[in-house]
């Protein structure tokens, strides 16, 4: 009797992850593509140096971070990868979701710059001592660079 | 260098294979092992059981015994049953073996054959017999598993899942009493002809203890009875009470012709309090 709870319960939660995760991945990539779109005219370059930007009035740090949580059914098919080998599918998605979530806010904390260089992404797990049951693993991904203006903007000196 | 905005369009970090079809891939592929395993061990087992010699037997008894909550003092109900057991026990053709029957608080309704010659019956099964004759028929069952070495078998199985179960997902994950429940009860019903084997034993002793085969399917109904309704959870259950064994036991009664009288009355000691 037990284990028959216990099953109902696991298959609810395979479940749940499965449709409200995918269901949150869909909207987040819908949204993540409209505002790629939105700032596609804006540069965000690795290098430090922009050509034509020799008068810069002002250069500022933009950085833009994003949590992705991983849900049960992600989790359950990364566990079961673990045990044979091979690429972890389920969290390409998340990390991938994380690093454009990342430098699109970056880029709205830059909105107005004329370009944003020197862009570096870091990925960071936050789930210290996962190997504790029930701590929430979770990945950020954190975009930082430097957004120049070639007029100083109002409110900034 | 001037900048040119472009769209990227190509998702090249992201596998694009769907995730459903990823999971049934894994699981069927790990379950396949997984069983693949038991079955090879399980082999190995039943090759390697007749040749377990007494004192190590007596030994893992005594491990196994430590799981149960034995008291060391005998209630009267203990000794009663020892006394059945005993008399049974003299009916069999083998000298140097020794039974011990210990009864343990819980309310399931099972018997189990340990090793070293330690039956454990659960009191929710003295509580549930209505005759000495049910209990005898029960005993003699657990005898029949000691004949034909099955306690060793069942043992050295269920170590082989708890291994695998734990060697594969860890202890304590829902997913691992899950597939322990599910190997399980297959295992339950690899074992039944063992089962059936038993029973024969049991009747045998039973009538050879009486004279007659009262009492050898009362228990049993009684418990599907009360089971009834609950067959979806019967694939759960540690012990099922299958219609098939008792029409195996009610047919080998016709066979022989085993007259069928009144059962005897449990002894005082038997009640067991609530």
């Amino acid at each position: 009797m037990g284990n028959f709870i216990d099953l109902i319960i696991f298959f609810c939660l395979i479940a749940l992850g499965y449709f409200a995760g995918s269901r949150a991945e869909r909207k987040h990539y819908r949204s993540i593509r409209e505002r790629e779109e939105k700032f596609l005219t804006q540069p965000a370059v690795t290098f430090g140096k922009f050509q034509g930007q020799e008068e810069v009035a002002e250069a500022r740090l933009v950085a833009g971070s994003a949590v992705i949580s991983v849900d049960y059914f992600k989790r359950l098919l990364a566990g079961l990868r673990a045990l044979v080998g091979g690429r972890i599918k389920s969290y390409e998605s998340l990390l991938d979701r994380a690093r454009r979530e990342a430098i699109l806010r970056m880029k709205e904390q830059a909105a107005g710059a004329d370009a944003v260089v020197n862009l570096r992404i870091e990925t960071t797990s936050i789930s210290k001592g996962s190997r504790r049951k029930n701590t929430v693993s979770t990945v950020e991904a954190l975009a930082y660079g430097t957004a120049l203006y070639r007029r100083s903007q109002p409110g900034h000196s | 260098m001037k900048f040119t905005p472009r769209r990227i369009r190509e998702e090249v970090n992201v596998s694009r294979e769907h995730p459903l079809k990823e999971f049934f891939v894994l699981v069927l592929g790990i379950s396949a092992a997984f069983v693949a395993a038991f079955v090879v061990l399980g082999l190995a087992l039943d090759y390697v059981v007749p040749h377990i010699d007494p004192e190590l037997e007596d030994h893992l008894g005594g491990v196994y015994l430590t799981f149960f909550d034995v008291d060391e003092e005998r209630t009267a109900a203990e000794e009663r049953l020892q006394v059945l057991l005993d008399s049974l026990a003299a009916r069999l053709d083998e000298p140097g073996r020794e039974y011990r029957v210990h009864i343990v608080p819980s309310g399931e309704v099972n018997a189990i054959a340990l090793p070293g010659g330690h039956i454990v019956v659960l009191s929710g099964l003295v509580k549930g017999a209505a005759s000495e004759n049910e209990l005898v028929m029960v005993l003699g069952h657990e005898l029949g598993h000691y004949l034909e070495r099955d306690h060793l078998q069942g043992m050295g199985r269920g170590l082989v899942l708890v291994f695998l179960s734990s060697l594969l997902l860890g202890t304590d994950n829902p997913l691992s009493n899950l597939t322990m429940a599910l190997l399980g009860s297959a295992e339950m019903q690899f074992s039944q002809s063992q089962e059936r084997r038993a029973d024969e034993w049991g009747l045998e002793l039973l009538l050879g203890e009486y004279g007659h085969a009262g009492g050898a399917t009362t228990f049993f109904q009684r418990m599907t009875e009360k089971e009834k309704g609950k067959e979806i959870l019967s694939l759960f259950s540690t012990h099922p009470f299958p219609r098939e064994r008792i029409q195996a036991i009610e047919a080998e009664i016709r066979e022989r012709g085993y007259p069928v009288r009144e059962t005897a009355a449990l002894d005082e000691s038997l009640t067991l309090p609530e």
